[in-house]
């Protein structure tokens, strides 16, 4: 996705001369690149993630669109008051992209995961949440974040993730999008975790469960229609994301199954009130943590057996 | 002027004690400074046109003075007397700390402490990379200077060459629980802001004429520059001067008596805000 975010951003600084690339020494060659091209357009702050979070807003205040890139686990929790305080609260159009969420810094342990951003973020007023799955759909979301005049967290990946648009992304802001339709349960899910869930699913499905696949790639606001359409369909829902269970998606969906009085079974795939363990590529440590493919295809199999 | 800096006083007090809060001692330390900015306009702005394309910008990081702030808001034209009465009352959008974007005059949401420096270098980068010519001002208190936020922010404005950016610091040397020196002490902050590789001048905070010089000076070096105010917390009543105990405080009836006596507040005003009460 990383490749994906370059690409987008250089596609921005050249359109547009108002949008700056925000580092905190978390930058690529790629960046070093773009800087040398447009260097009144990249500013590096150094390793002082809350001073930059506050500056973008200020950069804000004058017409500048901010793009503050950084791990994620660095913006959501080092920096949280400033995106509370200085983006939200004062509506700043800053963009918050949060890279290598979830459990992508595999072998850097639990200090670089991003496992509770999710609930942490989506209680904050103002701010949109964007979670793409694969380096197609990151585009749009970066090139949706412009579009919206006020803060937007974007909630990627890092650099292996697998493309599962083979043409054209659907993505659209707001709406959930049906990757695969099945009558045996749905599953929602959201990043790159969503790779995971496809290779469980077609497993399943060559087992002859047939399972629907709802891709939330715009976690705030919420798309309720989608999960009470989903949730007529079929009694069985799952959700699979790479956080923690409390305050993920999972519960965004049940509060819309209680709020709707929704007559349906709700398993929540995730980390379950713990931070993820282990060192090794990012499928090792999906593994380790009960959340690659087999272990969900294992969960779901049993739901429905 | 002397006049004029009793009645900011005045006005400060008699609208905090007509809502029974208010960090009188905070918001009095601060007043020369906002006397030099607004009246003697140092600082570029249309109270009219309050979002006027090419007006500085400031910022008041100690967001917890905001009643010296609004008061001279007030006399400067941003608003009227009975807007400034609503401070703190149902209804009203004037906060113990400032807010956007209902209160003319105010760039931005402050409060909690050590965000202003960092919301004003982002102004100041953008008024540059865009060749633009005004100025961003922040004042900040000194022990508000004890958050990493501030030091990060002194950093960046440095080496980014932020000559556009003036900082001044409300050094009066008592925070909450007590002095900075029994808190925190900075021995020199002088020499503390010079090696961080920011222009600065020290002068009385309470001496118009000296703030009006500093705030008229040049500033073409390529470097920030920070202004240290030494100010006495309180000022302007004796009882409150210099002791930490009046942070979050207002006086009880035998301390009034020297509120009322300094200030020249009458029996009728006083009366006036126990209605309000």
């Amino acid at each position: 996705m990383q490749k994906s975010y370059i690409n987008s951003l250089y596609q921005l600084l050249k359109k547009d001369k108002n949008v700056i690339s925000c580092l905190s020494d978390s930058g690529t060659d790629y960046d070093e690149m773009i800087a040398r091209e447009f260097p009144n357009q990249v500013i590096n702050f150094g390793i002082g993630e809350n001073n930059k979070v506050a500056a973008a807003a200020g950069l804000a205040s004058c017409g500048k669109i901010p793009f503050v890139y950084t791990t994620s686990a660095f913006l959501a929790y080092r920096s949280y008051e400033f995106i509370r305080n200085d983006v939200c609260i004062q509506n700043k159009n800053v963009k918050l992209i949060g890279m290598g969420s979830g459990l992508a810094w595999s072998t850097l342990g639990v200090t670089h995961h991003t496992t509770e951003d999710i609930a942490a973020l989506k209680a904050l007023p103002n701010l949109t949440i964007l979670s793409p799955c694969s380096p197609k759909e990151l585009e749009k979301c970066i090139h949706a974040a412009y579009e919206i005049n006020g803060p937007v967290y974007v909630r990627m990946g890092m650099s292996n993730e697998m493309e599962i648009y083979p043409d054209d992304c659907t993505f659209k802001l707001g709406k959930n999008n049906v990757l695969l339709e099945g009558n045996r349960g749905t599953i929602f899910t959201t990043g790159s975790i969503t790779s995971e869930v496809l290779s469980a699913t077609k497993r399943l499905s060559d087992e002859g469960f047939s399972l629907e696949v709802v891709n939330i790639s715009t976690i705030k606001p919420f798309d309720q229609q989608s999960v009470i359409e989903e949730c007529k369909k079929n009694s069985v829902i799952f959700s699979v994301e790479e956080h923690n269970v409390i305050g993920g998606i999972g519960s965004s969906i049940a509060d819309v199954i209680a709020e709707n009085k929704l007559d349906v079974e709700l398993i929540k795939i995730g980390l379950a009130d713990t931070f993820a363990v282990g060192y090794g590529t990012h499928s090792q440590v999906l593994e380790m943590n009960r959340l690659d493919k087999n272990n969900i295809y294992e969960i779901i199999k049993n739901k429905l057996s | 002027m002397e006049q004029e800096l009793k009645e900011l006083r005045r006005q400060i007090f008699l609208t905090g004690y007509s809502v029974n809060i208010a960090h009188i001692a905070s918001a009095f330390s601060i007043v020369e400074i906002l006397y030099s900015l607004y009246i003697n306009h140092n600082l570029k702005y249309d109270s009219k046109n309050p979002n006027m394309e090419n007006r500085d910008l400031f910022i008041l990081s100690k967001g917890h003075g905001s009643l010296a702030l609004y008061t001279i808001l007030c006399k400067a034209g941003f608003f009227d007397k009975k807007f400034l009465a609503s401070f703190c009352k149902p209804g009203s959008v004037l906060g113990g700390e400032p807010c956007i974007p209902h209160i003319p005059g105010i760039e931005a949401t402050t409060g909690s402490l050590g965000h202003g420096l960092s919301l004003g270098v982002g102004m100041a980068l953008a008024k540059k990379l865009d060749g633009k010519k005004e100025k961003v001002y922040v004042l900040l208190g000194d022990g508000e200077c004890e958050e990493g936020t501030v030091w990060e922010a002194i950093m960046f404005a440095a080496h980014y060459k932020l000559d556009n950016l003036v900082a001044i610091v409300d050094c009066n040397k008592i925070q909450k629980m007590g002095s900075l020196e029994a808190i925190m002490s900075i021995p020199s902050w002088k020499e503390r802001f010079l090696s961080f590789g920011w222009q600065v001048e020290e002068v009385n905070g309470h001496d118009v004429n000296a703030l009006d010089q500093l705030f008229q000076k040049e500033n073409n070096i390529g470097k920030p520059f920070v202004i240290l105010a030494n100010t006495i917390k309180g000022k302007g009543v004796s009882i409150i001067e210099n002791d930490p105990r009046w942070h979050w405080r207002l006086p009880n009836k035998k301390e009034l008596k020297t509120f009322t006596a300094e200030l020249e507040i009458s029996e009728e005003e006083i009366q006036t805000c126990r209605k309000a009460i």
